[in-house]
């Protein structure tokens, strides 16, 4: 077993390399001006701290939370049609419209958004496009695969006769909703919601092109800082920050999901 | 004298902290279909598994044909295997899964042609060549992986229940399909089972095993009749219980104070506590009072369309199972008084309740 | 009740693309919807583009790089992973799968600072070590999921008829794992063409990939050339996921079949 894994783990020791630079240079003094650094610091995680940068985290905690809700509400009922229904041909089509977007890259998708946010189809009563409204909705757009196929596989795990067994006692399709199969769907929308806020954390593309510049969440302002001021210390204490509460997130889902990964 | 063709000596093979089979000593000859018989846990299908190689012993060593297999692996043993779930592989057609060990063994073409075309036709498959397992039926499917082990004629063919996943009636007759063709070709067979009545049906020897070991290694009516343990009395057919103490060599009385004349067990002393085994079958209604001859009422009635079994409880509050075979000779209903005879030749001692393994 | 729901929330799936699609054959260029007309000089701007010309060989380069080395590779893993014990195959498996939960902003930077002090950024090897990095848990995902479906006796029955382990690989395993093996190669070709967040960060003007050079283009100019460029990632990706739904059985991989 161990030689097969090989080549595999020396690919995640580059990949862990890439981020333990990313951690030495986040406690590193940037200096202005130049790519070079100066020593040990811990001003980078202070600098977090200030007015404008915890204004950005906080801004993306928000759209994270409003995201999963929304995507979570629009996603179930999708979601229960792709599991429950009886048709071959209804769950291909439903899988393959929702599996397309999942595929076709975030700028196609984002550029479609600003399309249709930018007054190209209707004008809207509000300002959509740069504004965080705009950014909500292309995030739900962005997210709703994800859930959807989450959710889905949830439901799929319940066995139907559950519901059958609710009518049979009297219970109407909006009981039998609200007392069975919400419920025994709730790990699945556990862990769907705490991915999708986990990846929502770290957008980039979707504010960056739909906020204009105006919608700041964490991963526009790493690479702010990286790519145009070249303060890669400043830029790399977010990515560390962002990589940490991601990585508690996921792994915490983990533990809950494990179970459900064995099939019976 | 038989030749020996698969040897087991001193075989252990343990998991972990498990000693899933014990220091077996085995034997098997050529020509015969020896069953390994025994409930879930009790070794058999190891034991099948060290002599086809896919696990190694812990101790002991592996024979075949007199040559020490042991560190052989399963690729270089040349035996045949037929798997539980077949383990038709499911990409390749009947003809390819059955040409598969010919194959393996460079046969030329012309010859594999020849070969499969008969295996095929010994298990009656030859339409279906071209199809794939997944569109045949069970007991199709079982047929093929019984072509595919046979097809390159290997020493030794190894079945590790290839019925159970059949129901009862393509069961029965895959049975006697499988007998037959095991003694038309003559190959030395193994068969892993649990179902008894298989083993009894199929075999010329069967061995029972409990807890990795061999109990007792009989033809199947020894087995029946003179089960040499307690373990083997009670998993072999039904069987009552009757406790009491032996008053002479020859007499037994039994709690509730009947007195029992009982044959062909030796070493009965009076005064010793003894526990006698009698099938159903052999005990028989009667209408005379007389040597052997209980009362008792009848407590059940299941009527099973060959027999009725009958539950009927003597004095002492001993209750005894009785087969009856249909039609039966009088009415039988719960609460009813009868008079059964129990043969005095019909009864197997017991040895003391043996320690669980 | 429900069908209406679904079907308006299908409708939110898919309108984007609608919009995208229709406003790509507009002949002006004004982003209008519906268009005006129909024209296809979107389309030939898109391919006569140098920067998209470029692009799209990098990504072709980067994408089949990648993709050569991570699908040996995570195959391999998947074995190795299946012939373990279960609780250590979990544990290698999540390490395995890592890459996946780290954001990309962080990769991209920790491979920008790992490519300048290597000097590896002016070509375009620390972009196929890191798409490697990124689509390899696809692959090891995807392959898992295949190797464990595969019935374990079979090898053995191969083995009982005489094939070295070697030739029960190829003759018997192999092919029943192609189909998900095919279903690998689909992910992580279809990941590292779309991948974007990382590629930005280590991506020069010369070495950037076909997201990337869409990314740069769409900030500086509006007419309908992404629209174009878009539409034809769409029909491709619709092409691909189609297709693979059909022979590949997709459902059975995200679903529980009863």
């Amino acid at each position: 077993m161990r030689l097969l894994l090989t080549p595999a783990l020396l690919v995640v020791a580059v990949f862990a390399a890439a981020l333990s630079a990313l951690l030495r240079y986040s406690v590193l003094e940037f200096v202005p001006g130049s790519l070079q650094t100066g020593g040990l610091t811990v001003a980078n995680f202070t600098g977090i701290m200030s007015r404008q940068y915890l204004g950005a985290v906080w801004d993306t905690v928000l759209l994270s939370l409003a995201t999963t809700a929304l995507t979570l509400v629009a996603s179930y009922p999708v979601a229960y049609a792709l599991a429950r229904t009886p048709s071959a041909r209804v769950r291909s089509a439903l899988l393959v419209l929702t599996l397309a977007p999942f595929f076709t890259g975030a700028i196609v998708r984002t550029y479609a958004w600003m399309l249709v946010l930018g007054n190209t189809v209707v004008t809207w009563p509000v300002p959509m496009l740069f504004t965080p409204r705009g950014v909500l909705v292309g995030l739900v757009h962005f997210s709703m695969p994800t859930m959807i196929l989450l959710l889905a596989a949830a439901i799929s795990h319940i066995d139907p006769a559950y519901e059958r067994a609710a009518a049979s006692l009297g219970a109407s399709p909006a009981r039998v909703f609200r007392r069975v199969t919400l419920p025994l769907s709730m790990p699945g929308i556990v862990s769907g919601s705490v991915i999708v806020f986990a990846w929502t954390l770290s957008a980039f593309a979707t504010p960056e092109l739909l906020g204009g510049g105006r919608v700041k969440m964490i991963a526009n302002v790493v690479r702010d800082l990286a790519l145009d001021s070249f303060n890669w210390p400043g830029g790399a204490a977010f990515a560390v920050v962002a990589l940490a509460v991601t990585m508690a997130l996921l792994a915490g889902v983990g533990r809950l999901t494990a179970p459900a990964d064995r099939s019976p | 004298m038989a030749r020996a063709v698969v040897e087991l000596a001193g075989c252990t093979r343990d998991y972990g902290g498990i000693r899933a089979v014990a220091g077996l000593d085995l034997v098997v000859y050529e020509g015969e279909l020896l069953s390994l018989l025994g409930p879930s846990g009790c070794g058999k299908t190891t034991t099948l598994n060290l002599i086809a190689g896919f696990v190694p012993p812990t101790a002991g060593r592996v024979r075949i044909d007199g040559q020490d297999v042991t560190d052989r692996p399963a690729h270089q043993r040349g035996l045949g295997v037929v798997f539980q779930s077949y383990a038709l592989f499911p990409h390749l057609s009947v003809w390819e899964n059955v040409a598969f060990g010919l194959r393996e063994r460079r046969t030329p073409r012309a010859e594999i042609e020849r070969r499969v075309r008969a295996a095929l036709a010994l298990v009656r498959l030859d339409t279906r060549a071209e199809h794939r397992p997944a569109q045949l039926s069970g007991g199709m499917q079982q047929r093929v992986a019984l072509a595919r082990a046979l097809v390159y004629e290997p020493r030794v063919l190894l079945l590790d229940e290839p019925l159970a996943a059949l129901d009862k009636k393509l069961r029965e007759e895959m049975r006697g399909e499988l007998r037959e063709i095991q003694r038309s070709i003559g190959i030395t067979t193994i068969f892993v089972t649990h179902d008894q009545a298989e083993a009894l049906g199929l075999s010329d020897r069967i061995a029972v095993m409990r807890g990795g070991r061999i109990e007792q290694l009989d033809a199947p009516r020894e087995i029946y009749e003179r089960p040499a343990t307690r373990f083997v009395a009670e998993f072999i057919g039904a069987s009552t219980v009757l406790r009491g103490r032996a008053t002479a060599p020859d007499r037994v009385a039994l709690a509730g104070g009947e007195a029992l004349r009982v044959l062909g067990v030796n070493g009965l002393r009076a005064g010793e506590a003894v526990e006698l085994a009698i099938r159903p079958e052999r005990i028989r209604l009667a209408r005379e009072m007389g040597e052997n001859a209980l009362d008792g009422r009848v407590t059940g009635v299941v009527y099973q369309g060959v027999q009725t079994e009958l539950t009927v409880e003597i004095g002492g509050g001993q209750r005894l199972l009785v087969f009856v075979a249909e039609p039966a000779p009088a009415a039988l209903a719960p609460g009813q008084a009868v008079r059964l005879h129990l043969p005095a030749d019909a009864f197997i001692r017991l040895g003391p309740e043996e320690a669980g393994r | 009740m429900l069908r209406l729901a679904v079907l308006a929330l299908l409708a939110f799936m898919t309108l984007p693309t609608v919009v995208v699609v229709a406003v790509s054959f507009n002949p002006t260029a004004i982003l209008s919807f519906p268009p005006t007309g129909l024209s296809l000089r979107w389309y030939v701007n898109v391919v006569t583009y140098p920067q998209f010309q470029r692009a799209a060989w990098n990504s072709l380069l980067v994408t089949a790089g990648a993709v050569a080395l991570a699908m040996p590779i995570g195959t391999a893993a998947a074995l190795g992973l299946a012939r373990g014990r279960p609780r250590a195959a979990s544990l290698w498996a999540t390490v395995l799968l890592s890459p996946l939960v780290v954001p990309g902003v962080a990769a991209g930077l920790g491979f920008l600072i790992v490519g300048a002090a290597l000097g590896l950024l002016r070509s375009r090897s620390v972009l196929i070590a890191a798409h490697v990095a990124l689509v390899l848990p696809f692959v090891v995902r995807s392959a898992w999921v295949s190797v464990r479906n595969l019935d374990p006796t079979l090898e053995r029955a191969a083995a009982s008829l005489g094939a070295t382990p070697w030739r029960a690989f190829r003759r018997v395993t192999l092919p029943l794992l192609r189909p998900g093996l095919l279903a690998a190669l689909l992910f992580a070709v279809i990941v590292s063409l779309n991948e974007f967040v990382v590629s930005l960060f280590i991506s020069t003007r010369l070495t950037e990939i076909l997201p990337v050079a869409m990314f740069t283009y769409v900030v500086n100019y509006t007419d309908p050339t992404i629209a174009a460029l878009s539409t034809l990632f769409i029909v491709g990706t619709f092409l691909i996921v189609w297709l693979a739904d059909r022979f590949l059985d997709l459902g059975g991989v995200f679903l529980h079949h009863r």
